[in-house]
C-alpha cells in the first residue's frame, strides 16, 4: 500500500475510540506483550478502571481491523514466556493514530482559540 | 478462588478470545481486585462489575463471531454458486457443441471405451488376482519357508519333516509354524467312489492362518502322532457336493483308501486355499511312527505367522542361525542348507503377476493409442473453433475460463468413454474368465468383476484420459494470439499445426508398432513352444488315473496282478494299439526325485546325483512314441525275482556318464541298503516339466521291480481317444466296482494345459495387438484425411500448374509413408527395448527377431497406406478451381 493509499485508508476509521487510540500510542515505543499493553494504558490513565472483557476484546477487533499485528520477534529466550502473545503497530496503525492525533490536535488548538483551555489555565 | 472465579466468567467469550487472552484476562482480573484493595474500594464492586464486563463483552463478541462466520459461509456460497454456474454452463456448452457433431463425438466415444474397456477389465484380474489382501486375518504377517541351497541355486526347495520340527522347535519368529503335503485318497461310502486331493497339515496349520471350522473343530496336538491320525476335516465345497451339506456329519466315519476316519468339522465357506476347493484336510502324522522323521525326504511345505513384532529381515536372519546350527548338529544331511522366508502373498501372486503385469502394460499402450486419436479429432475441432474463441477473447473471456470451456469438453468426452468402456469391460470379463486357463494355482479368480474398486479406478481413469487429450487442444485454444486469429478469419498458422498432427501420427504408429512387436514375439515364442520335441507323440492318447488302495491291495502281488488286469482289459478294446502305465505323466504336473549312488562314481554333498524315478509297464515307452535310443526295453522276465534293471534318459546318461556308456552299469535309488540296477537302455528326453523346461535326469523301472500305489494309463488308438472313456470306465468297473477312475483326459488336453497361462497371455496380447492396429488406423486416416483437406488449395495449385492426379496421389502417400517409417523405427526399438527386458517370457525366440519385426513393419506400413490411400484419392480428385476459390 502506497502512502496516500495508507492516508485514505486511516481517514475513514476516524474518530478512533480512546481506548483503542492508547493502544495504538502505547505500540508507537516498540512492541510489547499483551500484559504490559494493558498496565501501561492503564497507567497512563483517564479510563478508569480497564476491565478483562472491554480490554481484550478492543485488542481483538484492533487486530483483525489491522492497525495493530501479533508480532513473530520474540525476546531472548531468558526473557521470553512462551504463553506471552507480543503485539506491533502496523503502517496502517501508525498512519491512524498519526491522523487521529492530528484530529485530536486540531480540536485542541480550536477549543484554545475560543479559550476553552484558557479560562482553566 | 478469584482465578477459578474469573475463569468461570471466560465461558461468556467466545473460545477463540479465551484460548487467546483468557490467561491475561485472569491476571488482569486479579490485578484489578489487589488494586481495590490497595486504593479502599469494595473487592466486591469490582466482581459485580466484572460480571458486567463479561457478559456485555461476551455476548457482543458472540454475536460478532457468528455474524462474521455467517457472512463467510455467504462468501462462499456465493462463490460456489458461481463457480457451478460456470460449470453449468461449460457443460451445458460442451453436451450441445457434442451433439452438434453426433459423428466425431460416437467416434471419440467409441474409441475412448475400447480403451478404457480393456483396461477395466485387466485392471479387474489384477485389483482381485494381485492387489486384493489375501484372505486371512493379518494376511501380510503369513510367510512361506523353504529349505534355500544356495550352493545349487535353488531357493525354494521342499523341506524335510525333521528339518520342519527342528525349525519349529528353534525358530524366535513365528508363532504358529505349519507344514503341509498334498497327496491324494479314495474317498469310498459316500455316493460314487471318488479321488480327491487330501492336504496333509500339521495341527497348527489352520491357526497360523487364522481360520476358524464352520462345524466342529480343527486338529488337536496329539493328533500328528502316527495311529492318532484317522480324523479328517472336509472343505466347504466338498461337504455341500459330496455330503449334502449335511450339519450331523460331524462324528461321521469315512473311508480313505479303505481305512476308517472320522470327520472332525467342516470348514467355513469364505476359506480359501488355492485348489483345495474339494479338499479333505487330515492331520500330517510326522512322529510317533516305527521310523524317525526322515531329513533326506523333502516335500513339506511350510506356513508361518510372524509374530507381533518381528520384521522379514529379522525373521530371515533368525532362518539362517537356525540353518547353520542343523548344518554343524547334521553335516551330512543338512551341508549347505539353509532356510528362507517370502510372504505368502508374493509366492501365492507368483503364477500370475508377470502376465497380468504385461497386459496391464499392454493395454495401457491401447489406451493411449485412444487418446491420441481423440486429440486428433479435437484438434481438428478446435482449429474450426478457432476464430469462434478468438471473438470470445475478445469480448472478454479469460484464457483460463476458455481453457476450463475445452477441458469441461474432452473431460465430458473422457467420463462418456468411460462409461460406454463399462460396457466393453463387462464384455471383457466375460471373455477374461471364458479363456482364463483352469488349474491355475491363484485365489481371488471368483472376485474377478466390476466391483467398487474397479469402478473407482475406471472414474479416475476417465477423468485422466480426459485431462491427458484435452490439454492439447484446450492449450492451442487458450494461447492463440486474438489479433492474428481474428485477422486471417479462424485459420491457423499452417505450419504448426501440421506439425503438431505429423507427431501425433508418429507416436501413434510407434505406440502400435509397439505393442505389436510385444505381442508377434510372444506368439512367435508360443508357436516355437508348441513345435518344440515334447519327446513322445500327444495325438491318439487317453490317459487316466487309477490308484489301488492299501486297504485291498495290502501287497505287491496284489497290485501287480490288478495292474496287469487292468492293462489286458483295456488293451483288448476295440480300437486300442497299445496300453502302457506310469507312475509319473509328462507336463502331468505328477513328480518324484531321489538321491541316487552311481557306481563308481562318488556323491558329494557339492555335487549330488540325483534322479527322477518313475515306473513304467511294459508297453508305456511304445504307446507314448518314446524313442529307445540304446539297448533293450523291459521285458515280461524282468519280475521282482529277476536282476534289478532301469532305463534311462539321454540326459541322465550324458550327466553320470560323460563320453562313456552307462549300458551295463549300475545304479540304485537311496541308500546302501538298496539293491543296484543294471541300466540296459536309454530312451530319448522327454519334456516332462513343460515345453520350455529343462530337461533333468529320469530314470525308468519296471512297474513289476517298483510298485507305485497309482499309475496313468495311457491308451493309443487310431480314432478320437476322448470316445474311450465310457468303454474304459466300465472295464475298470468289471475288475473292481469300487476303483475310482480319475484325471480322465486326452494326453493333447494335459499338454495343452501344461501351456494354458501362456495361451490365454498369448491371446489376450493378440486381440490388443489388433484393437491398437485397429485404432491406430483409424487414427492416420483421420489425419491424413485433414492434412489433405488443409493442403487443398496448395494441391489445386500443383494441379494448375500441371501436376498429374498420380504425381498427387504419391505426395499423399508418401507423406504417410515417412511418417510410417519414422514411427516404425521409434516403435521397433522400443518394443525390442523393452522385450529384452522380459526375456524370460521368450521361448526359443531372440527379442529382435526378424520375421516379427519384418511381419510387423509389413503390417503397419500396409496399414498406414490403407489408411492413406482414401485421402489420397481425394486429393486426386481435386478440382483446381474449386480448392483455389476457398
Amino acid at each position: 500500500m502506497g502512502r496516500t493509499d495508507l492516508l485514505a485508508d486511516a481517514a475513514w476509521r476516524l474518530p478512533l475510540k480512546p481506548l483503542v487510540f492508547q493502544i495504538l500510542l502505547t505500540l508507537a515505543d516498540g512492541e510489547r506483550h499483551g500484559w504490559s499493553l494493558v498496565r501501561e494504558v492503564q497507567q497512563r490513565g483517564g479510563f478508569g478502571r480497564i476491565m478483562p472483557g472491554n480490554f481484550y476484546r478492543t485488542l481483538r477487533a484492533t487486530l483483525s481491523s489491522g492497525l495493530i499485528a501479533e508480532s513473530p520477534d520474540r525476546p531472548a529466550p531468558e526473557e521470553d514466556d512462551e504463553r506471552r502473545r507480543y503485539f506491533r503497530l502496523t503502517p496502517l496503525g501508525e498512519a491512524v493514530a498519526a491522523a487521529e492525533a492530528r484530529r485530536l490536535e486540531a480540536a485542541v488548538i480550536e477549543a484554545r482559540a475560543k479559550r476553552l483551555l484558557a479560562k482553566r489555565g | 478462588m478469584t482465578t477459578r472465579f474469573y475463569r468461570l466468567l471466560l465461558w461468556c467469550f467466545p473460545p477463540s478470545i479465551r484460548r487467546g487472552f483468557g490467561d491475561d484476562m485472569v491476571r488482569l482480573f486479579d490485578a484489578q481486585l489487589r488494586d481495590a484493595r490497595i486504593q479502599g474500594d469494595s473487592p466486591l464492586r469490582i466482581y459485580v462489575e466484572a460480571i458486567g464486563d463479561a457478559v456485555m463483552h461476551g455476548t457482543a463478541e458472540r454475536v460478532g463471531a457468528g455474524r462474521e462466520r455467517a457472512r463467510r459461509l455467504i462468501r462462499a456460497v456465493g462463490r460456489w454458486r458461481s463457480w457451478m454456474q460456470a460449470i453449468r454452463q461449460d457443460l451445458n456448452y460442451a453436451l450441445r457443441l457434442l451433439g452438434r457433431q453426433p459423428g466425431v463425438t460416437v467416434l471419440a466415444v467409441a474409441t475412448l471405451a475400447l480403451g478404457i474397456g480393456a483396461n477395466t477389465a485387466i485392471f479387474s484380474a489384477v485389483e482381485a488376482l494381485l492387489l486384493r489382501p489375501l484372505p486371512y486375518h493379518d494376511s501380510e504377517r503369513l510367510m512361506m519357508l523353504y529349505e534355500k541351497r544356495a550352493a545349487e541355486g535353488v531357493l525354494d526347495n521342499p523341506v524335510s519333516p525333521a528339518d520342519f520340527l527342528d525349525w519349529s522347535r528353534l525358530n524366535g519368529s513365528f508363532a504358529p509354524i505349519a507344514a503341509f503335503a498334498t497327496e491324494t485318497v479314495d474317498l469310498t461310502g459316500a455316493g460314487e467312489p471318488v479321488r480327491l486331493s487330501a492336504e496333509k497339515v500339521s495341527p497348527r496349520f489352520f491357526e497360523v492362518l487364522g481360520v476358524q471350522p464352520m462345524l466342529g473343530r480343527t486338529f488337536r496336538p496329539e493328533e500328528a502322532l502316527s495311529g492318532q491320525h484317522r480324523v479328517a476335516i472336509l472343505a466347504n465345497d466338498l461337504w455341500r457336493k459330496r455330503f449334502d451339506a449335511d450339519a450331523a456329519v460331524v462324528g461321521r466315519r469315512i473311508m480313505l483308501d479303505a481305512t476308517p476316519f472320522e470327520v472332525i468339522g467342516v470348514l467355513p465357506p469364505t476359506f480359501e486355499f488355492p485348489g483345495t476347493s474339494l479338499s479333505l484336510w487330515i492331520p500330517l502324522a510326522l512322529e510317533g511312527g516305527p521310523q524317525p522323521p526322515s531329513r533326506t525326504n523333502h516335500y513339506l511345505t511350510v506356513v508361518a505367522r510372524l509374530k507381533d513384532g518381528v520384521t522379514l529381515a529379522r525373521a530371515r536372519s533368525d532362518m539362517d542361525r537356525v540353518g547353520s546350527q542343523l548344518q554343524q548338529q547334521y553335516p551330512e544331511a543338512n551341508r549347505n542348507h539353509g532356510a528362507s522366508v517370502s510372504p505368502l502373498s508374493i509366492e501365492l501372486h507368483a503364477p500370475v503377476r508377470e502376465s497380468l503385469i504385461g497386459l496391464l502394460a499392454a493395454v495401457a499402450f491401447v489406451l493411449l493409442i485412444a487418446c491420441v486419436n481423440v486429440a486428433n479429432l479435437l484438434l481438428a475441432k478446435a482449429a474450426s473453433r478457432r476464430r469462434e474463441m478468438a471473438v470470445r477473447a475478445a469480448l472478454g473471456a479469460s484464457r483460463l475460463r476458455l481453457a476450463g470451456q475445452a477441458l469441461t469438453e474432452s473431460l465430458l468426452l473422457g467420463v462418456c468413454g468411460g462409461g460406454a468402456g463399462l460396457l466393453v469391460a463387462g464384455w471383457g470379463i466375460a471373455l477374461l474368465r471364458r479363456i482364463a486357463p483352469e488349474g491355475v494355482p491363484v485365489l481371488g479368480v471368483d472376485r474377478v468383476g466390476l466391483n467398487p474398486q474397479v469402478l473407482a479406478f475406471t472414474l479416475v481413469l476417465s477423468i485422466a484420459v480426459g485431462l491427458l487429450f484435452g490439454l492439447l487442444p484446450a492449450w492451442q485454444l487458450a494461447s492463440q494470439d486474438v489479433s492474428e486469429s481474428l485477422k486471417d478469419g479462424g485459420r491457423s498458422p499452417a505450419g504448426v499445426r501440421r506439425r503438431l498432427r505429423r507427431t501425433l501420427v508418429v507416436s501413434e504408429i510407434a505406440l502400435a508398432s509397439l505393442l505389436l512387436v510385444g505381442a508377434g514375439l510372444t506368439m512367435r515364442s508360443f508357436q516355437s513352444l508348441l513345435r518344440a520335441d515334447t519327446g513322445f507323440h500327444p495325438h491318439g492318447l487317453l490317459t487316466a488315473f487309477i490308484s489301488l488302495p492299501d486297504g485291498r491291495y495290502p501287497d505287491d502281488a496284489r497290485r501287480v496282478a490288478a495292474y496287469n488286469e487292468i492293462e489286458r482289459r483295456f488293451a483288448a478294446l476295440p480300437g486300442v494299439r497299445s496300453v502302457g502305465a506310469t507312475s509319473h505323466l509328462p507336463l502331468s504336473g505328477q513328480d518324484s526325485r531321489s538321491g541316487i549312488g552311481v557306481e563308481g562314481r562318488a556323491a558329494t554333498p557339492d555335487t549330488p546325483t540325483r534322479a527322477h524315478p518313475r515306473a513304467v509297464t511294459l508297453d508305456y515307452f511304445k504307446t507314448m512314441g518314446i524313442t529307445l535310443l540304446a539297448g533293450r526295453n523291459f521285458a515280461a522276465s524282468d519280475n521282482p525275482d529277476a536282476p534289478f534293471v532301469a532305463v534311462i534318459n539321454q540326459t541322465m546318461a550324458r550327466r553320470y556318464w560323460p563320453g562313456g556308456s552307462p549300458l551295463g552299469k549300475r545304479v540304485r535309488l537311496g541308500g546302501n541298503m538298496v539293491r543296484w540296477r543294471e541300466v540296459i537302455g536309454i530312451v530319448s528326453d522327454v519334456k516332462h516339466w513343460g515345453f520350455d523346461r529343462p530337461v533333468n535326469p529320469e530314470i525308468y523301472l519296471p512297474q513289476r521291480q517298483m510298485v507305485w500305489d497309482g499309475l496313468t494309463f495311457v491308451l493309443a488308438t487310431d480314432r478320437d481317444p476322448a470316445l474311450l472313456t465310457a468303454a474304459v470306465r466300465e472295464q475298470l468297473r468289471s475288475v473292481d466296482p469300487d476303483l475310482p477312475l480319475s484325471r480322465v483326459a486326452t494326453m493333447e488336453s494335459v499338454a495343452a494345459r501344461s501351456v494354458a497361462a501362456r495361451r490365454a497371455a498369448m491371446l489376450l496380447l493378440g486381440i490388443f495387438g489388433g484393437l491398437a492396429l485397429v485404432l491406430a488406423a483409424a487414427g492416420i486416416y483421420g489425419v491424413m484425411a485433414q492434412l489433405v483437406a488443409l493442403r487443398s488449395a496448395e494441391i489445386g495449385i500443383r494441379m494448375t500448374l500441371g501436376a498429374r492426379p498420380a504425381a498427387v496421389m504419391r505426395l499423399v502417400l508418401r507423406e504417410g509413408l515417412v511418417q510410417a517409417i519414422i514411427g516404425l523405427s521409434i516403435g521397433i526399438a522400443g518394443g525390442v527395448a523393452l522385450m529384452r527386458g522380459f526375456r524370460a517370457v521368450l521361448y526359443q525366440v531372440s527379442p529382435a527377431d526378424p520375421v516379427t519385426l519384418a511381419a510387423v513393419s509389413a503390417t503397419l506400413i500396409a496399414t498406414t497406406l490403407l489408411a492413406c490411400a482414401l485421402p489420397a484419392r481425394r486429393a486426386m480428385r481435386v478440382d483446381p478451381i474449386v480448392a483455389l476459390r476457398h
